[in-house]
């Protein structure tokens, strides 16, 4: 009916407005079923049939979608190896992988080469939260939020973790350009 | 043109005829206003596009991101787009209804009140003087004048309407009226507000409430601002450029009817998954999926009016810019619907993938159905053949290439963060967890948009160049021809509804043969009632339960008020437009939760005058960003925000810094708020002193992690008190959850 030459195509209407006149064509019958289809479904929307509709609603998707997560996301190893800390300290592709996560991460508190900014200065012996590789460890992965230091377990691989810790034991004793006044106690290893 | 029967002719029992001209003086205004700020708008589009791509464009706290992308917004909508309706509004209706407009000075009040207003927005927009509203940016005294020139406008239509000496509405009407009518109630009932100083004024809703309206304002400048008065304009240029019928009358009644009815509900789909209650978001979803076949009634009207004429498309550049505009609405309202679906708009919102949306629509749609008309118009205007048919031709072409080069772009821009954003790693940790990784992704698509903005300002210059050689062709003095017509008669005498048909006989045969709408055509003020009737009900209900029902909102008892100093943070951060980039609103995903936080509750919002969620997330979501940093961060991250983050493009606020805070003014803030109802308590009388408390401690604490000392009467203290108090009402204890009093 729309495209075919039936009697009622393109039957003028009588009225004209400043040389525009109209048609009486009916309306495509594509175009009705279109828009009954978008009524249709939007009333079997609000009735919640199968898929369509709001299923349990955002905040119950939302838990299980946590829920899901929490049961897939295998536990970070919490317990860090010391000694392993201090050999990465010690490898030079190591430390270079925690610089790199240190500058995109740490540097902005912290200075670009560790001297101390809004954060305290990594590169003296003195520690606020201990200066052990373990502490060290501690402290990076759990933040000291009311101090302003943020927690970087949940956003860092674990192993950036432990190559950021290991760059940051490997500043000990560099001499950074304008080094923050030491907070803390002093640690000797 | 096509048909040469004058209906009136014989019709009419005793044709007095009379004689009249049109105004065209004013219609020959509007179009150089409408190239003119099209122009400057556009060009602000270009500066913040290249703020986006490098943040050194960024020059002077007056020019920063924040405070002219609403310049931009604001220019190409009202002054381009609303001076392009007005152009053809003035020239048609003159025509449609055989009569000159209702009053002269009316429409030039009209023009030169319009003009006024949008350089009073030019000069406040830059100075920070923002309600915060998208598209309604504007300070009270320059709504209240947007609302009085509005009026005189519908004054002005409905008057010429009533003298009017063509019996019937043609459709192009119906659009205006709807238009006109609708743009009216949105203003005035999203704009209330309650002054705090002359260009300073919180909404007087609040959160949740604030946020429903503006979005029932905001989608419906969308559509009753760029869409439906487009429609009327369509439906009057584009047959008479293509010298056909249009291809149905039937097609025009249903889309008319549906859209007025239907549009006004969909709001909500800018606020899918927020704090807003989820019926609420489902409604707008679906009146936006039931919008696709309305939308669509109307380009299948445009396109189809061309059939048997497309062999003149392929020489007309007239023809073409239509033909364009019309495909670019049916993409954006098939696009549209599409967004609305929760699902695809958990991945588009907050994206450049709306953006792209916006601008497949402004510079399609609107521009080039602008373009068209205004050639259309030039000889008709200027009583002198165009200038140069070649360079329209070539308009057409690069504008067309200037807007495929955008939106390819700026769609890939926003899939690419979208995604980004919510990708999780084999170890379910966030994919990107460093945000200015996703933007640093963007910045070469950034630039694909400046090259594409670019070139549609070319074409820009082309039109120009056309219409100012064309108006110096023009005669020495412009003929204004005398036009003679019948007077309407007093009692409606039947006609044929066919051309050829009888004339229908009794009252059933002339209902069956022209239908009942055919006599609401007959009725201006009736017809324009029941279009307002149409948009206030589907309003109503909607905007009804928003507000009375309680439980959309339950309360949580640790939320409380800003100190006074926060407020005054507050203020800075709506001056500056933060919320441009920023949003405060964190959806219940996971990879949203994990990025910045707790999702956000409707009942963190209830002292939020205006709502500040925003609708873009150039920059990371800020609502749970108190105390994440120290103080000393965000003083060197206002100063210079590189310093920190080595590669954002957040522009720089040194004026922080720098600029003292107006500490008695606060006190004027804190009233204005407790008059809306904000338990402000001592604030009310003491809240420089309050303020001046907070900041002295502030201070203190940014020089002792080692800033610089004599900040403590800076606006930077006020900044950094409103940061750290972000998303801290949550953590406070004890939280306890249950419905308002
Ligand atoms: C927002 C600023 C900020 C960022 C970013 C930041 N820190 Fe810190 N950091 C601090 C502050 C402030 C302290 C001091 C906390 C205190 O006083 O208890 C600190 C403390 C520390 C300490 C303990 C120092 C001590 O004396 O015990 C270590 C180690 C540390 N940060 C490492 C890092 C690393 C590694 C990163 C990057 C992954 C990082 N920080 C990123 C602000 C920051
Ligand atoms: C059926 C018609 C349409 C529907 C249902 C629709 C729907 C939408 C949706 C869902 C959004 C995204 C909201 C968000 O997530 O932030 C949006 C944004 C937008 N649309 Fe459309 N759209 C339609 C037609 C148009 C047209 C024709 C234009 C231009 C002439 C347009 C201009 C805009 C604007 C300006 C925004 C930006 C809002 C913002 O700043 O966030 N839309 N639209």
């Amino acid at each position: 009916m729309a495209d075919g030459k039936d009697s009622r195509t393109d039957r003028l209407l009588e009225h004209e407005y400043d040389g525009i006149t109209e048609y009486d064509n009916p309306m495509p019958r594509w175009w009705l079923l279109t828009f009954a289809g978008t009524v249709i479904f939007s009333v079997v929307y609000v009735f919640n049939v199968g898929p369509v509709g709001n299923g349990k609603g955002r905040i119950a998707d939302y838990e299980a979608e946590m829920a899901a997560a929490a049961a897939l996301v295998p536990p970070t190893p919490t317990a860090v190896d010391p000694s392993q800390l201090l050999a990465m300290a010690k490898d030079e592709e190591a430390v270079e992988e925690g610089e790199e996560v240190f500058t995109t991460y740490c540097a902005s508190c912290h200075g670009p080469d560790g001297g101390g900014l809004i954060g305290p200065n990594l590169t003296d012996n003195m520690w606020i939260h201990g200066g052990a590789p373990e502490s060290v460890y501690k402290t990076i992965a759990e933040g000291v939020l009311a101090k302003g230091m943020p927690p970087w377990e949940k956003s860092l691989k674990p192993e950036q973790m432990t190559s950021v810790t290991a760059y940051v034991l490997s500043l000990a004793g560099s001499s950074p350009t304008n080094p923050k006044a030491p907070e803390g106690e002093p640690y000797t290893p | 043109m096509s048909s040469a029967v004058l209906p009136m002719e014989g019709a009419a029992a005793s044709p007095r005829l009379e004689s009249f001209s049109y105004d065209d003086e004013i219609v020959r205004k509007f179009l150089w206003a409408t190239f003119i700020w099209g122009l400057v708008g556009m060009l602000v589009g270009l500066i913040v596009a290249l703020q986006l791509a490098n943040p050194i464009f960024n020059q002077t706290e007056w020019l920063s991101f924040g405070r002219l992308r609403p310049l931009h917004t604001n220019a190409v909508i009202f002054a381009f787009a609303g001076n392009a309706f007005f152009t053809g509004a003035y020239y048609s209706t003159q025509r449609l209804l055989k009569a000159r407009m209702f009053s002269d000075a009316l429409s030039k009040f009209h023009f030169w009140g319009w003009q006024a207003i949008i350089v009073s927005a030019a000069l406040t927009l830059p100075l920070g003087f923002t309600q915060a509203k998208e598209y309604a940016e504007l300070e009270w005294p320059i709504d209240i004048a947007i609302a009085v020139v509005w009026v005189a406008f519908g004054i002005n239509f409905v008057g010429t309407m009533v003298k009017r000496r063509e019996r019937h509405l043609y459709v192009a009407l119906w659009f205006y009226v709807a238009s006109i009518v609708t743009v009216a109630i949105l203003h005035i009932f999203n704009n209330l507000s309650m002054p705090a100083g002359l260009f300073k004024s919180y909404s007087i809703y609040a959160g949740v409430q604030d946020a429903f309206m503006q979005w029932w304002y905001g989608h419906n400048a969308v559509a009753f601002f760029l869409t439906t008065p487009f429609l009327g304009l369509m439906y009057y240029f584009m047959p008479k450029a293509a010298e056909g019928p249009v291809f149905s009358y039937k097609l025009s009644i249903l889309h008319f009817w549906s859209l007025v009815f239907l549009y006004i509900w969909a709001g909500p789909h800018h606020l899918h998954y927020t704090a807003l209650p989820e019926w609420a978001s489902t409604v707008g979803m679906l009146f936006s999926v039931m919008l696709w076949a309305p939308s669509w009634g109307g380009m299948i009207n445009g396109l189809l009016t061309l059939r048997g004429a497309w062999h003149k498309v392929a020489e007309d550049p007239i023809l073409k810019f239509f033909v364009l505009a019309v495909t670019a609405y049916g993409m954006s309202t098939f696009e549209g619907p599409l967004l609305s679906i929760k699902s695809v708009n958990a991945l588009a919102h907050y994206t450049d993938w709306i953006i792209a949306h916006v601008h497949t629509g402004a510079l399609g749609w609107n521009g080039f159905l602008t373009f068209g008309m205004v050639y259309w118009l030039l000889p008709r205007l200027f009583q002198t053949p165009i200038y140069s048919k070649r360079l329209m031709e070539l308009h057409f072409w690069i504008a067309t290439f200037g807007i495929l080069l955008y939106i390819v772009a700026i769609y890939s821009a926003g899939v690419t963060q979208g995604l980004m954003w919510r990708a999780f790693d084999e170890t379910g940790r966030l994919a990107y967890p460093d945000f200015v990784e996703t933007v640093v992704r963007l910045l070469p698509m950034y630039w694909l948009r400046v090259a594409g903005g670019s070139l549609y300002i070319v074409g820009m210059l082309l039109f120009g160049w056309n219409i100012l050689m064309t108006w110096r062709k023009r005669p020495a003095k412009y003929e204004v021809p005398v036009i003679t017509a019948p007077a309407l008669a007093k009692k409606y005498v039947p006609e044929p509804s066919h051309v050829g048909a009888p004339v229908p006989a009794g009252l059933w045969a002339r209902f069956a043969a022209a239908g009942w709408h055919r006599t609401w055509e007959r009725m201006p003020i009736t017809f324009t009632v029941l279009t307002t009737i149409a948009v206030v009900v589907a309003s109503l209900f909607e905007i009804i339960p928003t507000f009375l029902i309680r439980s959309n909102v339950p309360t949580i008892a640790t939320v409380q008020p800003y100190t006074p100093l926060e407020l005054a943070g507050r203020d800075l951060y709506i001056a500056e437009g933060c919320f441009n980039c920023h949003s405060q609103m964190v959806r219940p995903f996971r990879h949203e939760t994990e990025r910045f936080g707790e999702y956000s509750k409707p009942g963190e919002s209830v002292y939020e005058h205006p709502f500040l969620w925003g609708s873009r997330r150039i920059g990371p979501d800020l609502a749970r960003v108190g105390g994440k940093y120290p103080h000393l961060w965000h003083v060197r991250h206002f100063e210079n925000p590189p310093s920190i983050t080595a590669r954002s493009i957040m522009p720089a606020y040194p004026h922080f810094l720098t600029k003292t805070l107006d500490f008695e003014q606060i006190q004027s803030r804190v009233d204005a708020m407790a008059m809306l109802g904000v338990p402000y308590g001592d604030a009310v009388n003491q809240a420089p002193a309050m303020a001046r408390a907070q900041a002295t401690e502030i201070a203190a604490e940014i020089e002792r992690q080692g800033g610089p000392a004599g900040l403590g009467d800076k606006q930077i203290v006020a900044m950094v008190a409103y940061m750290q108090r972000l998303g801290m009402d949550l953590k406070r204890q004890p939280t306890t959850v249950g419905v308002a009093k």
